[in-house]
């Protein structure tokens, strides 16, 4: 597929495949077919966050200056954002894990708009299944420890103050929406925006190049000058986009660690 | 907020699932599009009851 794409003379414009996009990376260490770029960006951005954390918190000063300053602002945001509208007092304890799934999310994603790097990682599912599984996980063994294994679903599938006919309806929905579909969509969410802004930057950068590099005609420059117009338009939007991913990522989880803390009130 | 698009899509898939379980029983094509429409239904009423007040 990927050699024949490259062979085959091309007079026409193509717009790039998800499978070129996203699937035909080549080994960067020869043998070794997993370690591909999305994985050694993955690995790259979590140092990175150690890092930047570490050059921050490090030596904290009582009045913040330069990287300590900008990442206490990051962890301000995340702690009244995302943790304490969920977590209220518990807040403080889930911190560690709320601003490390922030920051590393964030990253992952900005990474797609970064010269050079220019691939979101979490395009790849697996990256952020890997993430809604692990939060999964926590929130089922606290629903379990604080609300009883009975209690549990119980809270879960029949919340107080409902008429009981209206039960035998809902409870299948939300044993199915938190049990199953959430960690579902928890995952989706992340990856089909990362996927799909990727793709459109692709589209819209390859017409760019095509229509005032490879084939410059008349007819076709103006193409190509909406091409980068839009491509330089997307990329603030994307920037925007990963952003919120991120916080929502992360609000989730808040969400979803909350739930399983306290059941609902 | 967020977590509302789960609800529907279960309400859904459970009531849609119950109708096309119904018509390959009963070798009907009816119960299927009318489960869809009563699980969104469920399902919006479950999201206006946890989120709605």
């Amino acid at each position: 597929m990927i050699a024949l794409t490259v062979l085959a003379p091309e007079d026409n414009f193509r717009a790039p495949s998800p499978d070129e996009l996203f699937n035909s990376f080549t080994p960067i260490i020869p043998g070794v077919t997993w370690f591909t770029k999305p994985v050694l960006l993955a690995i790259l951005s979590a140092l990175v966050v150690i890092a930047v954390c570490w050059v921050a918190f490090a030596k904290p000063k009582l009045v913040p200056r330069g990287t300590q300053n900008v990442v206490e602002y990051g962890y301000m945001f995340v702690r009244d954002q995302i943790a304490r509208p969920f977590l209220g007092k518990d807040a403080d304890r889930w911190m560690g894990l709320l601003i490390t799934l922030f920051f590393l999310v964030l990253f992952w994603n900005v990474l797609g708009v970064i010269p050079l790097a220019q691939f979101p990682v979490a395009s790849h599912i697996a990256f952020p299944a890997v993430l809604a599984i692990s939060i999964y996980v926590i929130k089922v063994y606290l629903g379990v420890k604080h609300q009883g294994g009975i209690g549990y679903f119980k809270n879960m599938m029949f919340p107080p103050g409902l008429p009981k006919p209206i039960y035998f309806l809902l409870a299948p929905i939300e044993f199915l929406s938190n049990m199953i579909i959430a960690p579902f969509t928890h995952a989706v969410r992340l990856f089909a925006n990362m996927f799909a802004g990727h793709m459109l930057l692709a589209f819209f950068s390859m017409v760019g190049f095509w229509f005032l590099f490879e084939k410059l005609t008349p007819l076709g420059a103006p193409v190509g000058v909406v091409g980068v117009i839009m491509t330089i338009i997307l990329t603030g939007f994307e920037l925007f986009i990963q952003f919120l991913q991120a916080f929502l990522f992360a609000m989730l989880a808040s969400m979803y660690i909350g739930g399983a803390l306290h059941p609902d009130h | 907020m967020w977590s509302v698009p789960s609800y529907l899509l279960a309400g859904m898939a459970i009531y849609g699932g119950l109708g096309w379980l119904l018509d390959r029983w009963l070798d009907m094509s009816a119960f299927f599009p009318i489960g869809v429409v009563l699980g969104v239904v469920l399902g919006g009423y479950a999201v206006y009851r946890k989120f709605g007040r």
